[in-house]
């Protein structure tokens, strides 16, 4: 099925009809929701842990807050994968600080996405759960950044890094990684506020 | 670390969804934020900026035994916190409908609220003569005015628009007691007014409730005695 702005709005309504459903109590409306996200929430999980039985744990845990605290979710904290996404990324940044001694980042395990965002606007079902306006213009400000911003920003975001270890991975001086992420974060927010 | 720059704000929060803030300064920021609604709005600003950017990994479908062990999770959960859950389900529609509801109170408590509480006995000092709730959707239009007569325990509902039911189904209204499972009032015509009378025990829990609530049930009201459809308008109840 072709993706289109409406598709993706029609998503979004049916996120938020299954998470109304999960906060009255709904075991089908809590089922679709995990068979719809689970696969995107899983992989960013994966992401970031860098191990399957973490990242399982996780998963099993972020639903379970999913579930009990799906009436606290509302329209003004964002888009419901952006609620899913959050409950799910602070969790696994909780355990990778509680088991940072054991999960050590290798930058060998990453994918090679240099032209992933190009996916960004492709037309799979998961495309659907995020508003595709809001990823172009992700894509686009992203572009705008240097490359140290950028890659800056991603080992954070994805791989969970703190600025000592991001420093590691890029071989670069701490001082000139805190001020990439800083500019990186400045730029972005410039960029997204004036499309 | 300063937090009355507005630009230090905006990074601070975009450090915090980043996972960067070292975990003292990140304590600080999460005490800050429980209290600073538009640090929790930079907070949520972030989120959403950074979501979109997780499309570029591939969807990996998780073994199958995390949903089963959600299940098992899930049903050991089931009993006692289902109440619990829909009081939380039924306050958080509140909050939402709660500002517009109290408003459409003052408007239709002037002009309805006034006729209704002429035809009841002079109020005595003891106890207020009639509590009332305005049954909305969020940000809907009212659809009816439930009067409590506290002298004579009679629940008025007038209906103030044509509120049909969807086919083979009723409406039923329900109070939500300060504790506890929510109790029935009864099925809610859909033009007109009707009446009901409380017992004093159940006059006693409405004057206390957290507030009342309209679900969609199975023709002729609810088979379990608890709700079982959603709930499509709800109330405060107010003092008159």
């Amino acid at each position: 099925m072709p993706s289109t702005a409406d598709a993706s709005e029609a998503r979004q309504h049916q996120l938020v009809d299954l998470l109304h459903g999960c906060a009255m109590g709904r075991q089908p409306a809590f089922q679709k929701l995990y068979q719809l996200t689970s696969p995107q929430l899983f992989a960013v999980l994966v992401r970031i842990l860098k191990r399957r039985d973490l990242a399982e744990e996780a998963l099993q845990d972020s639903f379970l807050n999913i579930w009990r605290n799906a009436s606290s979710y509302t329209a003004e904290k964002g888009a419901p994968m952006t609620w899913l996404i959050s409950i799910c990324r602070y969790r696994a940044l909780d355990m990778l600080r509680r088991e940072r001694r054991e999960v050590h980042f290798d930058p060998s395990d990453t994918e090679s996405e240099d032209n992933v965002l190009n996916t960004l606007t492709g037309d799979s079902e998961t495309g659907d759960l995020i508003s595709h306006a809001e990823a172009r213009a992700l894509k686009h400000c992203l572009d705008g950044l240097s490359e140290g911003q950028r890659s800056s920003l991603k080992l954070a975001y994805f791989d969970g890094c703190s600025h000592e270890e991001i420093a590691d991975t890029l071989k670069t001086p701490l001082g000139t990684i805190k001020s990439w992420v800083r500019r990186g974060l400045q730029g972005l927010k410039q960029c997204l506020e004036a499309i | 670390m300063k937090y009355d720059s507005q630009n230090l704000r905006v990074l601070l929060a975009g450090k915090y969804v980043l996972g960067l803030l070292k975990s003292r300064v990140r304590q600080r920021f999460e005490r800050l934020a429980v209290e600073d609604a538009r640090l929790r709005a930079e907070v949520a600003a972030w989120e959403d900026k950074f979501a979109a950017w997780t499309l570029i990994l591939k969807p990996l479908q998780p073994p199958a035994a995390v949903w089963r062990k959600l299940q098992a999770a899930l049903r050991a959960d089931a009993g006692e916190s289902r109440t619990v859950r829909l009081v939380a389900a039924w306050n958080a529609v509140w909050s939402g409908a709660a500002l517009a509801a109290a408003a459409a109170v003052l408007v239709v408590g002037i002009l309805v609220g006034r006729s209704l509480v002429t035809t009841t006995p002079p109020p005595t000092a003891a106890a207020p003569a009639a509590y009332l709730a305005v049954m909305a959707a969020p940000q809907g239009q009212p659809r009816w005015l439930i009067t409590v007569h506290a002298q004579n325990r009679r629940v008025d509902m007038n209906a103030l628009a044509d509120n049909t039911p969807p086919p083979g189904k009723s409406y039923q209204l329900w109070m939500l007691p300060k504790s506890g499972k929510p109790v029935s009032l009864g099925l809610m015509n859909s033009t007109g007014s009707a009446h009901e009378t409380l017992t004093p025990d159940m006059l006693a829990a409405l004057t206390k409730a957290k507030g009342l609530a309209i679900s969609v049930e199975p023709a002729g009201g609810s088979p379990t005695g608890e709700p079982t459809g959603p709930v499509v308008f709800t109330g405060s109840i107010i003092n008159s």
